[in-house]
């Protein structure tokens, strides 16, 4: 643990350093979401029932920022720094240290977590409960479900980079893994329910996503957020999390052992 | 003059830094700049044909004056003329009138073959056919470019790339030829090379050579005449010759001995008659080894050798000129006599 | 006249020489293509499922979005197939010193930049966009006469210099701020929202996206001319004004950033 944690706070450090470019991303990035709140406004306006894909209006204004908060936060591509490591032959040099490769990636995207949590979801956040409560006259959200998010929140981080790590691990295999990468954010975009309410999909879309990690990794949490998962499903929401977490952490363990073999025998 | 450069200063702004992760935090909310003084006040002339070495230690200046010779930077204050054009105005001209090898970083395309390099500079430079076929016959012969014309630049050594480099940069036979380093990490025949290479041009097209090093060899071999600059001022501007006459008159004579006895030898110099300005002792206990640093035109080796085997039981001795570096050392501590 | 020859034929021979390195990495080429079309590919997708929940937005039907959708993605293609090492500047160049190089040699900077890479990746949104459009005019909805023929390629190439005057522009600030890649990569993606009819969004959104960083002007705007009889032809000649005067303040301050460019190693 000790080892790790300079690895996140370089990467805290090391965001913080872009100054200039913080406070423009902040405005930008933000001034995005507007963008999808007044798509989906203009949904409700068009359609003949007041609620969508299950979801009401006030609802998936709340989706729309909740789900800009929960995957700023998850959405932190591992595999970017992988490729670039395997580009410049660093791999095998981390091979060499004492520590374990995939825990410092880890522990780095959990530095860049910190960060986009703080700067700019926190605040995202806290001007969305205000807007909920004054303008939509909704209460705001509850601590016990503030604290279901946070815990499904982080899980769903820890299966992203899990799942990233070993979606990084192609950059072994090709020398060009832009294109991969771009696909990757593409599909998962959908899949993880960031455009889209996973609601929305057909019925036997709906049944595969049930098999896949994907929705544990935004829709879950900003679900949870939403009080949509009552006890019981709540519980199994979470446990799906974590299961998927387990199963994705050994699934990196293996494909990491073959690369590191074939790394030691080919050079790298 | 081909190079006319008068008050030329260059300085870097830059938001200041706070250590720590605290300091991270800080920094986000303060608006405190540093100013960082690169160049400062920097004249100098030179003529057509010289190769002259511009040295310094790292960071002391000499790669920002080069580029801003190039038209890379544009100075903070003053300015400099390159034959008769301000590279910093007029670019493109002076672009013309000039070639730039760094040694760090090459020019070329690096996944394309060499000979597309130099096909594609033809066109930059707009080198006509008739220029282009003496010019590469001339540098293939300096340079011997054609063991490795056909291979991509990724795919070659360092001493191969340093050529390529060097024959892109006069493939358009600049008036000017700006070299930043073009020794580092090559091996002595490779940097052999280069050097032959480097005066041949000289000779050939009168091309004057502007050549920073931390290699001293390059200088000794190759410049009749240097600038030193330390902390962004000229500190020094003459021929090589008379800055070894100022100070290279130092020698140092290094022997292990046993038993040595500091007393003793301090005496001994009394005797022989030395001043105490005149030398410089030092022993390293670890490895028993005595230096004595002086002056050749006053004392002499025998003299100091008799005089410390008199006193203790010398095993092993060395003699050492005073490398052109000692003297570098030497004016960056206490300036220019 | 002679200055203009030897840049085409300097072009010619930095093209060819592109093609032959791609040729020799066809998977590579051929991975970056997916890439892009599959991202595409979800733009569409994304519609479709909207378009389940509702039978029109905003009185546009998904046939029309998809057109404007298709519509938008070939000037980003002409874009990003020509002038992708802008991305360069913004990310790195700037930072490590790498445009030291363009600084030495007697030819424009802003044609050495985009001179020296083509991005074949841009054929997938290429390719895209024509299928859409093919879809789009066997379907009938798209005006077909010679008046929207001719303007149909004005207004592409127009769309394309605001995509290349945009990105210049926020590429530039890497002058000033070492990394402005952020900033770049942040405009870039405001144009996916212009992929939509502007009017759903609030007043002060629409005159961002149509007057500050006009991505409208590339997408929604030119497509509803060829969409709608009603739309008056006058809307692709704002489209020209418009990448014309961008690009012209992109251009100078790409050139006022060269002038105070550092280098690196301070």
């Amino acid at each position: 643990m000790k080892v790790y944690l300079p690895f996140a706070s370089n990467e805290l450090k090391r965001q913080m350093a872009y100054k200039g470019a913080f406070y423009l991303f902040l405005f930008i990035s933000l001034f995005g979401s507007f963008i999808s709140y007044y798509l989906w406004k203009a949904v409700y306006g068009s359609a003949n029932s007041t609620t969508i894909g299950g979801l009401t209006q006030q609802e998936m204004i709340i989706y729309v920022f909740m789900t800009y908060v929960t995957s700023s936060m998850v959405t932190i591509s591992l595999a970017d720094w992988v490729s670039e490591d395997v580009v410049k032959g660093l791999v095998a040099m981390n091979l060499i240290k004492p520590i374990d490769y995939r825990m410092s990636l880890i522990w780095r995207a959990g530095g860049q977590m910190l960060y986009r949590f703080l700067m700019p979801g926190v605040f995202v956040w806290i001007g969305l409960e205000f807007y909920k409560h004054y303008a939509l006259g909704m209460p705001f959200v509850k601590f016990t479900t503030v604290l279901c998010f946070l815990c499904s929140a982080s899980m769903s981080f820890l299966l992203y980079v899990l799942f990233d790590f070993c979606f990084g691990m192609i950059a072994f295999f090709t020398t060009y893994i832009f294109g991969m990468l771009m696909a990757k954010e593409a599909l998962l975009s959908f899949l993880m329910g960031q455009l889209i309410p996973l609601s929305m999909f057909p019925g036997w879309a709906q049944k595969i996503f049930e098999f896949l990690p994907f929705p544990s990794m935004v829709y879950t949490p900003v679900m949870i957020y939403l009080g949509k998962y009552q006890r019981s499903e709540l519980v199994f929401a979470l446990g799906r999390q974590f299961i998927w977490i387990v199963l994705l952490y050994a699934l990196g363990s293996v494909v990491w052992n073959r690369v590191t073999k074939r790394l030691v025998v080919l050079g790298g | 003059m081909m190079i006319e450069v008068s008050h030329i200063s260059k300085s870097f702004v830059s938001p200041k830094k706070y250590p720590g992760l605290k300091g991270a935090i800080k920094g986000l909310f303060s608006t405190e700049k540093i100013e960082k003084k690169a160049v400062d006040d920097i004249s100098f002339s030179i003529k057509e044909g010289e190769i002259v070495g511009y040295i310094g230690s790292n960071g002391a200046g000499k790669s920002t004056t080069i580029k801003m010779m190039t038209g890379i930077l544009s100075p903070t204050e003053g300015n400099c003329l390159v034959n008769g054009v301000d590279p910093n105005k007029k670019r493109k001209e002076n672009a013309k009138n000039i070639g730039v090898v760094f040694g760090q970083r090459t020019q070329l395309w690096w996944d394309l073959p060499l000979s597309e390099s130099f096909t594609i500079l033809k066109e930059i430079y707009d080198v006509c056919d008739e220029d282009y076929a003496e010019r590469m016959e001339f540098l293939n012969r300096v340079l011997e470019l054609q063991e490795f014309f056909d291979r991509p630049v990724r795919t070659l050594s360092l001493g191969q790339r340093m050529r390529a480099d060097l024959g892109a940069a006069l493939l358009h036979n600049p008036r000017v030829l700006y070299l930043d380093e073009p020794t580092i990490g090559l091996d002595l025949v490779v940097k052999e090379n280069i050097r032959e290479a480097i005066k041949e041009i000289n000779a050939k097209y009168k091309t004057t050579v502007i050549l920073t090093t931390h290699d001293i060899g390059d200088i000794e071999e190759l410049c009749s005449r240097i600038i030193i600059i330390d902390q962004g001022k000229k500190i020094y501007d003459g021929s090589l010759q008379k800055l070894k006459d100022l100070y290279g008159a130092k020698r140092t004579v290094s022997m292990e001995v046993r038993n040595y006895n500091q007393k003793k030898l301090a005496n001994l110099w009394e005797t022989l008659g030395v001043k105490e300005e005149d030398y410089e002792t030092e022993y390293d206990k670890e490895q028993r080894i005595l230096s004595v640093a002086f002056d050749k035109n006053k004392i002499h080796v025998p003299e100091i050798l008799t005089a410390v085997m008199s006193q203790m039981e010398v095993k092993d001795v060395q003699i050492e000129e005073t490398q052109l570096e000692d003297i570098v050392k030497q004016i960056y501590h206490s300036g220019v006599k | 006249m002679r200055t203009c020859k030897r840049y085409m034929r300097l072009y010619r021979v930095l093209i060819t020489q592109f093609l032959k390195g791609i040729m020799q990495s066809k998977v590579d080429f051929l991975m970056g293509l997916l890439g892009f079309f599959f991202t595409q590919f979800m733009g569409i997708a994304f519609l479709y499922l909207v378009f389940r929940q509702v039978p029109s937005l905003q009185g546009w039907t998904l046939e029309q979005l998809i057109f404007i959708y298709g519509f938008a993605q070939i000037p980003r293609g002409i874009d990003h197939l020509l002038t992708d090492n802008i991305w360069l500047i913004a990310w790195r160049m700037v930072l490590s010193g790498d445009f030291d190089r363009y600084m030495l040699r007697p030819m424009n900077l802003f044609f050495q930049v985009i001179a020296e890479k083509l991005q074949p990746d841009a054929l997938g949104e290429l390719l895209v966009g024509g299928i859409l459009l093919v879809i789009s005019l066997q379907k009938g909805i798209v005006i077909v006469d010679g008046v929207h023929m001719v303007l149909f390629f004005v207004s592409v190439m127009a769309g394309a210099l605001i995509y290349t005057a945009i990105k210049l522009f926020f590429a530039s600030l890497s002058f000033w701020v070492k990394i402005s890649g952020p900033f770049l990569q942040t405009a870039y993606e405001m144009a996916d929202f212009a992929k939509y009819p502007t009017e759903i969004y609030h007043r002060a959104i629409r005159f961002v996206i149509t007057w500050i960083i006009p991505f409208a002007f590339v997408a929604y705007l030119p497509a509803s001319f060829f969409l709608k009889a009603e739309v008056s032809p006058g809307i692709i000649g704002i489209e020209c004004i418009m990448a014309v005067v961008l690009f012209s303040i992109a251009y100078v301050v790409f050139t006022i950033g060269t002038r105070r460019y550092e280098s690196a190693g301070n």
